[in-house]
């Protein structure tokens, strides 16, 4: 009787070993992707997200395992880390004082697209450049 | 003489182990109300350059202002808590430099907003996990927050490791980068037309201080 009762103890903690295994096999395969030194070279990351050591997956989910076939990200890519826009626009607060905060324009609020003045593996814009060619520096720094 | 107290000891080992255990209590009762009392916000806030942290620790969950109210010391995301003697260390080490710079050196030339790149270095992960303890398997947390603490996880003792205020930021002191601003603005632009809100967050941290 009482040896039953450890087998089956045993056969439980077993099984809920074998799913435990399971479950973390389940996050760790991602589709084999084979990252050449060119092609780090050719999709450089910026200084914040490099030394964060992030994969080129951690940006570009789901979209199949041939590099040189990602596409950009949208919005909801930057914001599955960044959060909301309304918590990215609280972090620059002390520029709606003179509603110079890009991330709550004074015409548009927290709406614009962050590729109207971020981009990863290119030189950044800013969009308000094209109207306001010589505040803008003087408002902000030169777009991370 | 020392041959006297060696005989004595001998002669009652029992006294001198109940002494011993006396006295040890004693200190560490002492050490204890004296670490203590320099842990929370009001310690803290003496110096004046602490001003802006404390005053947006006063904004954030960990400060007293999410719906549970709890308030997290400064000293327990601030100071290593594997191990009492690098506590201690740290702490006295701590007091001694930064008693010295307010002393003898001009703080209010510090950069505070370039200083927040060390952040990595003076904010303590073993607090953050000794609380947030299922941080990896937490289901309430966001899939992607989930494959971020692995990646956490994986970069651990290697060269590359980051922390949780790595990614985390303004944790402990909600809008940081903006009160730092209102007691010192980072660029020209702004330069005395953030007055205002320097004194709204002025009487705020009053009031926070009184409570
Ligand atoms: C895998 C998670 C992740 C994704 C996806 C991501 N970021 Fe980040 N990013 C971070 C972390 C973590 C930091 C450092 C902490 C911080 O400042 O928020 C950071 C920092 C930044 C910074 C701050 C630079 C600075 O100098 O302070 C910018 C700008 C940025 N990211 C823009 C973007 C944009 C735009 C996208 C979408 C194309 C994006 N990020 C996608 C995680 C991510
Ligand atoms: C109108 C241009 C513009 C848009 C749109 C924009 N940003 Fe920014 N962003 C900037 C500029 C400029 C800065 C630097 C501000 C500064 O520090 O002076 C910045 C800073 C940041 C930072 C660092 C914030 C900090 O406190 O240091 C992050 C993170 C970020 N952007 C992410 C995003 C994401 C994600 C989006 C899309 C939701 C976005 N941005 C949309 C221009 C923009
Ligand atoms: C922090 C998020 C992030 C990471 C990490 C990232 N990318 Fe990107 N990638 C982007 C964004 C955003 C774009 C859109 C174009 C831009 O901003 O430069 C993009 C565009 C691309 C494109 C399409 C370029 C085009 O012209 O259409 C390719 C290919 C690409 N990335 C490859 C890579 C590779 C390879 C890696 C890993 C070495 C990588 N990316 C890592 C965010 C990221
Ligand atoms: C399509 C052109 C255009 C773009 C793009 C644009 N602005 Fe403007 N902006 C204007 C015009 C027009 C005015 C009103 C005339 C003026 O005061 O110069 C204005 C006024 C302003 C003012 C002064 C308002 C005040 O309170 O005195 C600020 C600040 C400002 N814009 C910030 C921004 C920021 C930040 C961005 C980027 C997120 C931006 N603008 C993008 C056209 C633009
Ligand atoms: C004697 C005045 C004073 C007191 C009291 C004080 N600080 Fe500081 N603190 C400073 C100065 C000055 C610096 C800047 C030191 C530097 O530049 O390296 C500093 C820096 C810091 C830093 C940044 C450390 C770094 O490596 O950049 C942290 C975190 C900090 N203090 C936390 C605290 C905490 C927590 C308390 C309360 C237990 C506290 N301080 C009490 C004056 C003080
Ligand atoms: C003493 C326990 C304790 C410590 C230490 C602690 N937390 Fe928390 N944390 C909490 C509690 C409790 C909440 C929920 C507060 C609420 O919602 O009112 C929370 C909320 C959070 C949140 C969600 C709310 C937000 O601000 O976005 C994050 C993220 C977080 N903590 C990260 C951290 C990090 C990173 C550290 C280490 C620097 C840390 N915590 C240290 C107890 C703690
Ligand atoms: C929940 C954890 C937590 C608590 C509690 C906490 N801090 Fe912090 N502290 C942080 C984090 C995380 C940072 C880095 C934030 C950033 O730069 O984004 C930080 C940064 C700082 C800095 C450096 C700011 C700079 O610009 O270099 C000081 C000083 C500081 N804290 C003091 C305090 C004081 C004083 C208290 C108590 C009133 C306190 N902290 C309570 C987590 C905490
Ligand atoms: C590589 C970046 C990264 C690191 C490092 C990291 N996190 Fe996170 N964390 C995230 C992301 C992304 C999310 C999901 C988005 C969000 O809510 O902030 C998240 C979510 C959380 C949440 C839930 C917040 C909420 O509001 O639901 C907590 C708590 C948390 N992390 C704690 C920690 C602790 C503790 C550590 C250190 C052991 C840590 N994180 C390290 C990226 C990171």
């Amino acid at each position: 009787m009482r040896s039953k009762k450890t087998l089956l103890a045993l056969g439980f903690f077993l099984i809920l070993g074998v799913m435990s295994l399971v479950g973390s096999e389940v996050n760790a395969s991602s589709p084999q992707l084979k990252i050449t030194p060119e092609l780090k070279e050719k999709f450089t990351l910026k200084p914040h997200h490099e030394k964060l050591s992030f994969k080129c997956v951690d940006c570009h989910e789901g979209q199949g395992d041939d590099p040189e076939n990602f596409k950009a990200i949208d919005d909801k890519g930057c914001l599955s880390c960044h959060k909301t826009k309304q918590y990215l626009a609280d972090r620059l607060k002390f520029m709606d004082n003179l509603h110079t905060n890009p991330h709550n324009s004074i015409h548009d609020g927290p709406k614009l697209y962050c590729d109207e003045c971020h981009f990863e593996h290119k030189k950044s814009d800013n969009m308000c450049l094209s109207c306001h060619s010589n505040d803008v520096k003087l408002w902000m720094r030169p777009t991370p | 003489m020392i041959k006297k107290i060696f005989l004595i000891i001998k002669n009652n080992m029992l006294l001198t182990v109940l002494v011993g255990v006396l006295v040890g209590l004693l200190s560490s009762w002492i050490l204890y109300e004296g670490l203590h009392r320099t842990s929370d916000d009001k310690f803290c806030v003496v110096c004046h350059e602490m001003k802006p942290m404390v005053a947006a620790y006063h904004n954030d969950v960990h400060g007293g202002a999410g719906k549970i109210g709890i308030k997290v010391t400064c000293v327990t995301c601030h100071l290593p808590h594997d191990n009492v003697f690098a506590y201690i260390a740290t702490k006295a080490r701590n007091g001694a430099v930064e008693g010295a710079i307010h002393f003898f050196g001009n703080v209010d030339a510090i950069d505070w907003q370039a200083n927040r790149a060390n952040r990595a270095h003076f904010v303590k992960d073993e607090a953050c996990v000794g609380c947030h303890t299922n941080y990896k398997t937490n289901e309430a947390i966001s899939e992607q927050g989930r494959k971020m603490h692995a990646h956490y996880d994986s970069l651990k003792d290697t060269a590359k490791e980051i922390s949780c205020a790595s990614c985390h930021v303004e944790v402990g002191h909600k809008g940081l980068r903006s009160m730092l601003n209102y007691y010192k603005p980072e660029y020209e632009y702004y330069k005395g037309k953030l007055d205002k809100k320097k004194e709204e967050a002025e009487k705020k941290l009053a009031e926070e201080l009184k409570k």
